[in-house]
């Protein structure tokens, strides 16, 4: 029994230990959805914690999962980057959930290779070309005679539902051969390490390890998605159940504080408001 | 077989079961050592006095005074350079405007290098985000940044059929002639002055919270996610394995209804964790609603019905393993069968329970699948206990693979993912050392 009383006590110890470090309990915001959000999210939640003492969770398992979260009411913002379909606005009507659309920044579809490709420009036509499979090597679009890999998003993302709606468009299928990852870092990471890749992420994880290609001739950069000259822009969101009130609403309002500007500016993003 | 060929294979068995334990040694050293060896860069580095800033900012931790020294004496070799920036910038602006167009992004981006090294110019705006409040924290990430100040990456795109090659420039060729070139030798020359590294010993990497993203700080929230996630499994799985294995080995019948249930044991074990994580969502979240949103609550139960085939099938070998006469002295005695179970069988096979059960608690902790839709979120603060039922928390092994893959500065923060990696085989191997002592005190308790 002695050793059932040291458990016990020890037990009772990390228990306290545990709890010291809770924080106001009862206030908390659960945040779910796009990886191309997560940055802005997740500076936002160290941000509002440390002014409100609110807690804030995030987790980043793509857009589709934000919005099967929303519609489970398992989480308070769903991060997007597209906005919901029908059918699941729909679905959240069936099951009393209201989702209210939020814009939070705008973001540029940026188009990464590697920096040994010599490619600097590509047309939408030639990027649907190569996406379809017409094009499969660099040398047929003006770069080095090797072929191209390519690589997209899985089904549950939004960057893969707007790359399909500003590229592809209805009737062009993404080609079979085309390699799949599953969030925006995991692409970044691929076209860093492979000489012949292409892919798309969001503009705000463009660095160095990667090229960004001119589209139409158009440098994606924060004035040129602002001002739509960049072909491939769109709109990044928070939705919520209803109309947000209380600190949803305050969260919600970030984007438009001068606080929450200079995060989303520094992160890489574009400033809707 | 004649005596020599018997002689012959014992040894071949010998020598091949040397060989193999050998190479499993081998193995072990292979994985271990990285482990280590990276794993302890997160808390042992040569810290500048960017770091001790952080700290001191963060977490009010530092001597204060010693500090501002510190800051006052790196400023003043920083001024130096910041000086010389002004006068380019002085200088830029008498040229004629080709000349001018030509410096400015070149100027621009020694100025972005500069900041990212030294972090941004005090007297400036104040950024946002914390990683851009500090320059570099550690001595071996400043000498790369401190590489791409001096030298510019380029790409060598004249063979057209050959893949392009890197190669670096010189920066200061760029500025010969203008005054800007005496800043390239200045700072690589006082870089440590400018930022006074020295051996720290980072304790705070395991007790503090992570500070914008797992860019600083540390990384408790997953220690404690991990436990708590690990221990709420236990507390579910190992009173209900128990039972059941008392149940399979005393009271069930031999029969089809019996084997069937032991087959679906066996099956529930091999399943792959995926499919708990899933089954988890399904059942837990969504249909029985334990939470309104993921929470430490539902992945342990997630976890509890992984371990759960495993805890059986151990405590069922560990009673079956008792000596029969055990129990027959017992009953012989007159004691009832449900009190022989609690007072003779089980405490003699407690040792064997406890393994199967620690055992399983270290398969818990280090499973990702099964948390990733029912628990783990890749940002969140410590949870105190009142919060299980209704919070998730971030855990060790879902931060792994978000710092590996999702993480937007993952090729930045590889020694934190290192940390987390150490901290989880550490944890593991705790919890499995502990089974052995544990086994061997009571058993010790149990002859004497």
């Amino acid at each position: 029994m002695k050793l059932f009383k040291k458990f016990v006590y020890g037990a009772a110890v990390f228990g306290l230990m545990a709890s010291a470090d809770a924080m106001a309990a009862g206030n908390k915001i659960v945040m779910d959805g796009s990886t191309t959000v997560g940055p802005i999210a997740k500076a936002f939640a160290a941000h509002f914690t440390k002014a409100t003492g609110v807690q804030v969770t995030v987790s980043e398992s793509g857009s589709g999962n934000g919005a099967k979260s929303l519609i489970n009411k398992t989480c308070d913002i769903a991060d997007m980057s597209r906005p919901m379909k029908d059918n699941e606005i729909a679905a959240a009507k069936g099951k009393g959930v209201n989702p209210v659309e939020n814009v939070v920044a705008l973001d540029g579809l940026a188009l990464i290779v590697h920096p040994s490709n010599r490619i600097n420009n590509l047309s939408k036509a030639q990027i649907r070309g190569i996406y379809m499979g017409r094009f499969t090597n660099w040398s047929q679009v003006g770069g080095p005679n090797a072929p191209i890999v390519m690589i997209q998003r899985e089904s549950n993302s939004g960057t893969q539902d707007s790359f399909k709606e500003l590229v592809m468009g209805k009737d062009n299928p993404i080609s079979q051969r085309t390699e799949t990852q599953a969030s925006n870092g995991a692409i970044k990471t691929r076209v860093a390490s492979t000489p012949n890749a292409i892919g798309f992420v969001g503009l705000g994880f463009v660095d160095n390890s990667v090229k960004a290609l001119l589209v139409d001739g158009v440098e994606p950069d924060a004035k040129t998605v602002k001002n739509g000259t960049y072909p491939l822009h769109r709109a990044l969101f928070m939705y919520t159940n209803g109309q947000p009130t209380g600190i949803v609403k305050q969260f919600i309002e970030l984007p438009k504080s001068a606080e929450g500007k200079r995060i989303i500016s520094e992160i890489g993003f574009i400033n809707y408001y | 077989m004649n005596l020599g060929t018997r002689k012959l294979l014992d040894r071949s068995f010998t020598a091949l079961g040397i060989g193999s334990i050998v190479i499993m040694g081998m193995m072990l050293l292979v994985v271990l050592v990285p482990i280590v060896f990276n794993g302890v860069t997160a808390n042992v580095f040569r810290g500048t006095v960017e770091h001790r800033k952080l700290l001191y900012n963060e977490f009010r931790r530092g001597d204060k005074a010693e500090l501002q020294r510190e800051i006052v004496e790196s400023d003043a070799v920083r001024s130096k350079a910041y000086a010389m920036l002004d006068q380019f910038e002085v200088e830029m602006s008498s040229m004629d405007e080709a000349k001018q167009a030509e410096y400015q992004d070149k100027y621009r981006q020694v100025k972005e290098s500069l900041k990212a090294l030294l972090g941004p110019r005090p007297g400036g705006d104040i950024p946002e985000l914390t990683r851009y409040k500090y320059g570099q924290t550690r001595w071996s990430k400043a000498e790369e940044k401190l590489h791409e100040l001096l030298y510019e990456k380029q790409w060598d795109y004249s063979n057209p059929d050959a893949e392009a090659k890197e190669y670096f420039v010189s920066r200061s060729a760029g500025f010969q002639g203008t005054s800007l070139v005496k800043l390239f030798p200045y700072v690589e020359e006082n870089l440590d002055r400018m930022l006074l590294p020295e051996w720290t010993i980072y304790w705070g990497f395991i007790t503090d919270s992570s500070i914008d993203s797992h860019i600083f700080g540390g990384i408790w929230p997953e220690i404690q996610g991990t436990i708590f996630l690990a221990i709420g499994a236990m507390l579910f799985a190992f009173p209900l394995g128990v039972i059941a294995a008392v149940y399979f080995t005393e009271y069930a019948r031999e029969g089809f209804f019996n084997s069937l249930l032991r087959s679906a044991n066996s099956t529930l074990a091999g399943v792959p964790s995926i499919v708990f994580g899933l089954f988890g969502l399904a059942f837990f979240i969504n249909t029985l609603k334990v939470s309104e949103s993921k929470s430490v609550l539902a992945g342990s139960l997630t976890l509890a019905i992984m371990i759960l085939p495993t805890i059986i099938r151990s405590a069922e070998e560990a009673i079956l393993a008792v000596p029969k006469t055990y129990r027959e002295a017992s009953l012989g005695l007159g004691s009832t069968k449900w009190n022989t179970i609690v007072t003779v069988i089980l405490p003699a096979a407690l040792p064997g329970i406890l393994t199967g059960g620690v055992i399983s608690l270290g398969r818990a902790a280090g499973e990702t699948a099964p948390i990733i839709f029912t628990a783990a979120v890749s940002v969140g603060s410590a949870i105190g206990l009142a919060d299980v039922f209704n919070s998730p928390t971030p855990a060790l092994s879902w931060n792994i693979y978000n710092l590996a893959s999702e993480h937007e500065a993952a090729s930045e923060i590889r020694h934190v993912q290192y940390g987390m990696v150490l901290a989880l085989v550490t944890i593991v191997l705790l919890l499995n050392m502990s089974a052995i002592i544990l086994r061997a005190r009571i058993s010790k308790k149990l002859k004497g």
